[in-house]
């Protein structure tokens, strides 16, 4: 269904299968019943040494079983706001609890409840795929035959059987960092985070990282993970959360979130004065309307598509996370 | 017992990550100080001097092996691990930042324990004469190496850049034993130099393990000394090794 969903809202439609796909939005993946809260965040605010607030008055509840996307470019306070919940950075105010722990009083218990993968870290060369499962699941209180067997689950999950007794020094980057998700996953921990997990991941080893954060969610794990792939937030998220110059300006279902957009249909082409030159965007509030402007401006080669997740990000924040694009709003 | 595996586990990633370079390693740690010991008897005409000067040459040669294990390697490894990323990769696990330090203590002991028995058996064929008082010995290195590690520990997580830290543990670990009495007496040094040289622990250290060698047994104001220096220089390297950023 989500696939169906991202094709209607991408490739050239006719106006039945937008509204089919309008209807099948009502079957969102927001939890019917809110499952008591994971994660709970009031009034984080970040301001570094230098001055610069990387982030400000956050609230946020994550439940149970639920997976939140931080979307956001690249400096918006996405790494700040994650790196304050896993305990690697002190907030100037606010606090932050988990599972009931307090994150900011307590980071070693709260640890033991997470499993993270930073967006940079270093791995050992010389050790293999294995051991570093085995080893570091030892440093997760994990017994030697547990440990073993966790790294067995990991390798196999990741798809990391063919390399499991190569030293890390000789894989891809690639697969360096599935490694790195491999290790937050070791013990099924009951909260992830994962910080721009995917990013420098092939689309098929994407695909594979999503297809295992996806299943340890049904098995009961807490997801928050940062990217600014839209795909990314679109496929995987219950709910999405957008972040720009350190603040959480947008917090909800996909549904909720297009819900706010009062012009969704999307007609974009290019000029055919400049065919080279940037893809021309504009918003309109029915299919008819777009249907009209095509008519009126003779438009041989356009699209025509329901608004995606990245013309509500634009909406809000004025910027794309996709470039290339010309800003303009019918 | 958590605690116990933490220090193990991370002992062992250390050790195996180490596969590869262990020969060098290793080498290094041996060849500097057999290569000084040689070059001490030589510069000092070792066949008209007595004894205790080949003695002298010998302990000299274990504590400048001792400093460049624990200081510059040690050094080296903590600072390697922290700016390659691998430092963050710990800080996301339930460890605590001393264990993680006592994790590579357990890899200086290894080193320290390795380089001062090679370094007897050569002094043995060289034909020092000595009694080792083995387990006072061995207490020496301990303390030894602790307080050295130390200051590894304090420079690899104030250091504003790996090479910063390096040419740091680099110097300290080659300062510490030729700015003290340690191959020479600390007769011959500038007077102004004297008496600070002597609170050096490389000086605690290399009167404890010449005493030690003869099997002696007085070495308990130089135990004090690098014991003291030891909780001094580690308090502050535990102190300064956090997961968490201001």
């Amino acid at each position: 269904m989500k696939q169906t969903r991202e094709l209607a809202t991408w490739l050239m439609v006719t106006e039945e299968s937008l509204l089919a796909s309008e209807q099948t939005r009502g079957a969102t993946r927001a939890l019917e019943t809110p499952a008591p809260v994971a994660v709970r965040v009031r009034g984080l605010f970040k301001r570094y040494k230098d001055g610069t607030e990387a982030n400000r008055d956050i609230d946020l509840d994550v439940r149970r079983g639920e997976l939140i996307s931080i979307l956001g470019p690249n400096g918006a306070g996405k790494t700040t706001f994650l790196r304050q919940i896993t305990t690697e950075l002190r907030p100037s105010a606010g606090s932050i609890e988990i599972f009931g722990a307090n994150a900011i009083a307590a980071p070693q218990t709260v640890k033991r409840m997470m499993g993270i993968t930073p967006q940079e870290a270093g791995i050992f060369a010389s050790l293999t795929v294995r051991e570093h499962f085995e080893l570091f699941a030892r440093l997760k209180d994990l017994s030697k035959a547990k440990a073993r067997a966790a790294a067995t689950e990991v390798i196999n999950s990741l798809d990391l059987v063919p390399e499991e007794g190569k030293r890390v020094g000789s894989l891809s980057g690639g697969q360096k960092r599935r490694i790195l998700i491999g290790l937050a996953l070791l013990g099924r921990p009951r909260l992830l985070v994962l910080d721009e997990p995917t990013t420098g991941l092939d689309p098929s080893s994407r695909q594979s990282v999503w297809g295992v954060i996806r299943r340890a969610v049904t098995d009961g794990a807490t997801v928050i993970l940062s990217t600014h792939y839209i795909e990314e937030a679109e496929r995987l998220s219950d709910r999405i959360g957008i972040i720009a110059q350190g603040r959480l300006i947008a917090l909800g279902t996909l549904d909720e979130l297009f819900s706010r957009l009062e012009r969704s249909y999307r007609v974009s082409y290019r000029d055919p004065l400049d065919p080279f030159g940037d893809l021309c965007v504009h918003y309109f509030a029915s299919f008819k309307e777009a249907q009209a402007h095509i008519a009126q401006a003779e438009l041989s080669g356009y699209s025509i598509a329901r608004a995606s997740l990245e013309d509500i990000y634009f909406a809000l924040t004025g910027e794309r996370l996709v470039e290339g694009e010309a800003e303009a709003k019918a | 017992m958590s605690r116990v595996t933490d220090i193990s586990s991370v002992f062992r990633i250390q050790l195996m990550s180490m596969r590869a370079e262990a020969g060098p390693f290793f080498l290094a740690a041996l060849v500097f100080p057999a290569g000084m010991y040689l070059f001490a008897n030589a510069v000092g005409g070792v066949a008209r001097t007595p004894e205790q000067s080949r003695l002298r040459f010998l302990a000299g040669s274990i504590v400048f092996s001792l400093s460049l294990t624990s200081i510059s390697w040690l050094g080296y490894l903590l600072l390697e691990n922290r700016f390659t990323g691998r430092l963050k990769l710990f800080a996301t696990l339930p460890l605590a930042p001393s264990s993680y330090i006592f994790g590579f203590l357990g890899f200086a002991f290894l080193q320290a324990a390795l380089g001062t028995t090679v370094l007897l058996l050569i002094g043995r064929a060289a034909g020092v004469g000595m009694r080792p008082n083995i387990p006072m010995l061995a207490l020496v290195i301990m303390l030894t190496v602790l307080c050295l590690c130390g200051f590894g520990v304090v420079i690899a997580a104030r250091a504003r850049s790996f090479t910063e830290g390096s040419l740091l543990t680099d110097a300290l670990g080659a300062g510490l034993v030729f700015l003290a009495p340690v191959y020479y007496l600390p007769e011959t040094m500038p007077h102004g130099l004297r008496f600070v040289s002597r609170l050096l622990p490389t000086s605690f250290a290399a009167s404890a393990v010449r005493t030690t060698l003869t099997g002696g047994y007085q070495v308990g104001t130089e135990l004090l000394a690098l014991g003291l220096m030891a909780i001094v220089t580690l308090a502050l390297g535990f102190r300064l090794t956090k997961w968490r950023e201001d």
